[in-house]
Formats: C-alpha cells, sequence, structure tokens
C-alpha cells in the first residue's frame, strides 16, 4: 500500500515538473502586477493583482471557452460564478472580482 | 288594401321607435336598480380624467429621471471608473429615497421577483456513433442543471441526465448538493456530489466541455469514484503569487465484487448505498504554479467489502494525479490545452470463491487496476479569419488495464482524433474517429459525431 502511494506522489511530483518545463516554451503569461503597480489599497475588483478580467479569463478558459458578460444578466451571473467558486476551488476575494468584471463589462 | 298594409307598417316602426327610445329614460331613472345615474357617471368620469392627469405627470418624471442619473454620474464618476460597491450603492439609495424619482423598471422587477436567485443551466447533445462490431446508432440527451442561491452563501445545485433509452426515456438523478460558503477559503456541501478525487468527471464532463465526443474509459469504469454520496469540505488560498484547491469529502464507499469470476476483486463504484458502517475518505490536493496551469493529487481510502463476510476488513486505495495547461501561444498563433489524469486502485488480498461454490475458486488476489488518458487540442485563436479560428483540433491517447481477475475484459487502449467547430463559446459540432484495439480481441474503431450545446 505504502508502496502504490509512493507512486501515486512521485507521479504527481513528475507532473508538476512537466508543467513548470511548459512554462518555459509557453506564450506570454498572464500579467501579474505586484501589490504596488496595483495601489496599497486593493480594490474588490482585483486579487492578488490580477484584474477581475484576468481572473475570469485565467480561471475560466482552464476548463472551457470564456463565455462574454453580456449572455447573461446580473443575478444570473452571480449564481454561476457562485456554483463555479466551488466547482473550481477559486476563492471568494476571485469570486467578487469576476463577478464585478462581468457586471461591468456589458 | 295596399294602403291599410302600408299604416300597419308605419305602426310597427313607430312602436319600435318608441321602445328604443324609452331606453335612457329608463337609464337616468334613480329608482332603477342595475344602472348608474348621470350625476355617478359624471363623477366616474372625473375620477377617470384625474387619474389619467396624474399617470401623465408620472411618465414624464421616470422619463427625466434616467437621464438626469446618467448626467450626474458622468460628472461625478465619469464614464471608465469603476462603479461603487454594492453596500455603498445601497447606503446612497437609501439617502436619497425620499427626494428621488420612482425606481427604474428593471429595479422593481428584480425585487418582485425577492432576493433568492434561480437558474436552469446544463447542456444538450445529440450524437451518431458507428463503432466496429455494434450497431451504428443515433443518441441525445439533455442534462439540466438546477442552480439555486438562497443566499449569497448557500446554494443548491442539482443535475438530471434525461435520454431517450428502448421505447422510454431513462431520467437519472446526477447529483443534487446543498453547499455552504464559510468565508473566502473554506466551502461545505452535503449530497450527492461528484467525486473531488476524479478531476475529469468534476470539471470536463458536460459534453459542451469535452472536447471529443466519448470519454475516456480509464477515469469512469472501476478505477475510480465517479459520484459519492456524503459531505465535503472545500476551497483554495493563495501561497504568495502560487494558489493551492483542495477538497476533502467523506461519502459511501464502493463495493467489492466477490460473486462473479469476470469483475472478482473489482471495485463497483456504481452504487450509492453502503455496504459496511465504515466510509470512504477521499479528496484531491491541486497546485496551482502560474495562472493556466494545475497539478492535481486525489485519492480514496475505504473498505468496500460487505459487512459480516471475510471481506470486511479488506482495505481500498485510488490515487489519481492529473494535470491542466491551459496556454496562449503567440508562436502558434493560438491556444493549446493540455490535460492528462492516470489512476491507480488497489484492494488487498483476498480469495475470492474460496470453497469453489461459485465455480471459479478459489482465486487469491491482489486486485489493482489503473488507466488514465492525455489529450492535447489546439484551437487558432490568433488568426483574423473567423471560420479557421472557430476550428479545434483535438488528440487523445486513453488506456484501461485488464480487470484484476484475468477472467474479464482484457486491457484496452485507444487512440482518437477529433476536430471540433464552434458556433458560439458554448455549441460545437464534433467529429471524431477512434482506434480502438482491446487486447487479443477484434478492433472496436468508430466513428462519431456530436453537436453539443451548453446553456
Amino acid at each position: 500500500m505504502i508502496r502504490m502511494l509512493n507512486r501515486g506522489l512521485l507521479a504527481a511530483l513528475l507532473l508538476l515538473f512537466i508543467s513548470t518545463s511548459v512554462n518555459l516554451f509557453a506564450g506570454p503569461k498572464a500579467k501579474q502586477k505586484t501589490a504596488a503597480d496595483s495601489g496599497s489599497a486593493a480594490s474588490s475588483d482585483t486579487y492578488m493583482g490580477l484584474t477581475g478580467e484576468e481572473l475570469w479569463s485565467n480561471n475560466c478558459l482552464r476548463c472551457h471557452n470564456i463565455r462574454p458578460g453580456t449572455m447573461y444578466g446580473n443575478a444570473q451571473w452571480d449564481v454561476i460564478v457562485h456554483h463555479m467558486r466551488l466547482r473550481a476551488n477559486i476563492t471568494g476575494q476571485e469570486q467578487r472580482a469576476i463577478v464585478e468584471f462581468l457586471k461591468s463589462s456589458k | 288594401m295596399r294602403k291599410i298594409r302600408r299604416y300597419s307598417l308605419a305602426a310597427i316602426i313607430q312602436i319600435i321607435v318608441l321602445i328604443m327610445a324609452s331606453s335612457p329614460t329608463r337609464a337616468e331613472d334613480p329608482t332603477t336598480d342595475g344602472y348608474v345615474t348621470r350625476k355617478e357617471y359624471d363623477e366616474l368620469k372625473a375620477q377617470l380624467l384625474a387619474m389619467k392627469k396624474e399617470l401623465d405627470t408620472l411618465k414624464k418624471e421616470r422619463e427625466a429621471g434616467p437621464k438626469q442619473e446618467h448626467t450626474e454620474r458622468q460628472v461625478v464618476v465619469g464614464p471608465h471608473e469603476v462603479a461603487p460597491s454594492q453596500g455603498e450603492a445601497v447606503a446612497d439609495t437609501h439617502k436619497q429615497v425620499a427626494t428621488e424619482a420612482p425606481p427604474p423598471v428593471v429595479e422593481a422587477e428584480g425585487s418582485l421577483l425577492g432576493t433568492t436567485k434561480f437558474l436552469l443551466a446544463g447542456w444538450a447533445e445529440a450524437m451518431y456513433e458507428q463503432r466496429n462490431g455494434s450497431a451504428s446508432t443515433f443518441s441525445a440527451s439533455l442534462n439540466p442543471i438546477f442552480l439555486w442561491e438562497l443566499t449569497p452563501k448557500i446554494l443548491f445545485d442539482g443535475r438530471l441526465e434525461i435520454e431517450p433509452s428502448g421505447s422510454g426515456t431513462n431520467v437519472n438523478l446526477v447529483n443534487a448538493q446543498i453547499s455552504y460558503l464559510f468565508n473566502d477559503y473554506i466551502a461545505f456541501g452535503v449530497g450527492e456530489f461528484f467525486s473531488p478525487s476524479n478531476v475529469f468527471v468534476e470539471r470536463f464532463e458536460p459534453q459542451w466541455i469535452n472536447k471529443l465526443p466519448d470519454r475516456p474509459i480509464g477515469v469512469y469504469q472501476g478505477v475510480l469514484p465517479n459520484i459519492s454520496v456524503g459531505a465535503q469540505v472545500r476551497g483554495g488560498f493563495p501561497i504568495g503569487p502560487t494558489r493551492v484547491d483542495y477538497a476533502f469529502y467523506v461519502s459511501n464507499g464502493p463495493t467489492l465484487s466477490t460473486f462473479n469470476a469476470r469483475t472478482a476483486g473489482e471495485l463497483d463504484f456504481s452504487s450509492y448505498t453502503d455496504n459496511n458502517d465504515d466510509k470512504a475518505i477521499g479528496g484531491r490536493v491541486g497546485f496551482l504554479p502560474i495562472p493556466g496551469v494545475e497539478v492535481g493529487y486525489g485519492f480514496e481510502t475505504s473498505r468496500p467489502g460487505f459487512q459480516g463476510t471475510a471481506f470486511a476488513d479488506l482495505r481500498a486505495l485510488v490515487q489519481s494525479v492529473d494535470l491542466e495547461v491551459t496556454r496562449n501561444s503567440d508562436l502558434l498563433k493560438g491556444r493549446v490545452n493540455l490535460f492528462a489524469q492516470y489512476a491507480w486502485s488497489r484492494v488487498d488480498h483476498a480469495v475470492y470463491d474460496p470453497d469453489g461454490s461459485l465455480g471459479f475458486g478459489p482465486l487469491p488476489l491482489t486486485a489493482k487496476r489503473d488507466g488514465g488518458y492525455a489529450a492535447i487540442a489546439y484551437r487558432p485563436t490568433q488568426l483574423d479569419i473567423d471560420l479557421l479560428r472557430n476550428f479545434e483540433m483535438v488528440f487523445r491517447w486513453d488506456h484501461l488495464s485488464a480487470e484484476p481477475s484475468g477472467l474479464g475484459d482484457p486491457s484496452e487502449t485507444r487512440w482518437t482524433i477529433g476536430l471540433d467547430y464552434w458556433l458560439s463559446p458554448s455549441t460545437v459540432i464534433k467529429a471524431a474517429y477512434e482506434w480502438d484495439k482491446p487486447n487479443g480481441e477484434r478492433n472496436r474503431n468508430a466513428l462519431f459525431f456530436q453537436t453539443a450545446m451548453g446553456f
């Protein structure tokens, strides 16, 4: 059992190595602003130096095509992003920033 | 004689005219029931005119309201600045409620709908499959997802799978979960949910998300759980510039197959009720070193044997590793997705059919099975030609090892190539060809066409 557990963890480490390697030759990185760039008091539509738009793009595109803000109403976006927060394990700050971006992008 | 007839006709007409003329006179009679008097009629008319005038005034005020608000907003906030937060907006509304014009129609409708939010989402699909050794067939399904946000912290989500089968229609409850957001990093859920240890099922199963018409065998057949009934805690949190996400759960566990020669030692995840008091414990931890890249490790440990039998103390462990990479490449003028997952299951050593009464024992066995897939997709999102930009090419390898008893299905490896055309961000037409060669058996190569629409 322990030997099998080790094999799983070894595979996880291998995938981590592959993922960082992929990053070396992949295209442009998503813009990662520092806290200083975005100002000392981050507004609710930014998180970890990323804007709501960047968080929307980074998180949603991981699994599926992104859908424009105009596709749903404000109340619908509240429900959809709430649901997606649970599915994709994003944080509450990311959820709020994404919702705010989607509502303002109409 | 003719003259007499003419006089009679004139007399009849006169009588009719008199009867008709008497009607208004009766209406004005104050003593007659069921009719209004002239006075009442005039009063009602005056009231109607007053109401009409008041309505016209309200209409004019409402038309003037948004224009004034828009002008003020441009002066104070500016066209490109971020709108005030919801809390500020609510406070401002309270301050101005006495002087402002009536709210816009949209707000009025929102308040009429109440504070809960309901959304019917989901997807529909239609497919044609032509597989070697099987009759070609069309199939279709509707998968509605019911989302009900009772408060900003409480959400119900439930999914049905409705599909025609034989001469009837199958309706399955796929999941039904109530979740509660405890804080920004922790959420709780109870009910029937997608097993967090199986990332494909949780994230890529909807056919408008899955880039190929069929699903990888390795993550569906006996190696990993798909649906769990129990409770879970999940969330994500940052560590410096990176992020970690997690999900841990306790649920009814799988059932160990012990009576069938072909499937002996195999874990059956399709039963939603438990066969003993020991509950399965599982979870997944994901690490996102950079945006668009995630590496995950999932597991589930359980006692799958029936309570009170010789198999009751056996322990099963399933593990899974996964990788998801989504990158935009200027060099390739498009987006590249790389998805991979591999899983192993193991059940402690046991002797199946020890006395041979079932006709295949004694069969000593440490049951092991593994399977997984790797898929790469490319879509030229940076091309200027719409037609080409909507195409996406997909290639997948997937594998499932033989059933652990050695008496059942052999190992199976498939290679699939597909071409998708996106009509909208969530509507796709797919075509794919699959080379499917179970070990030692004739091929089961297949051709697929599928349309899927997410809504």
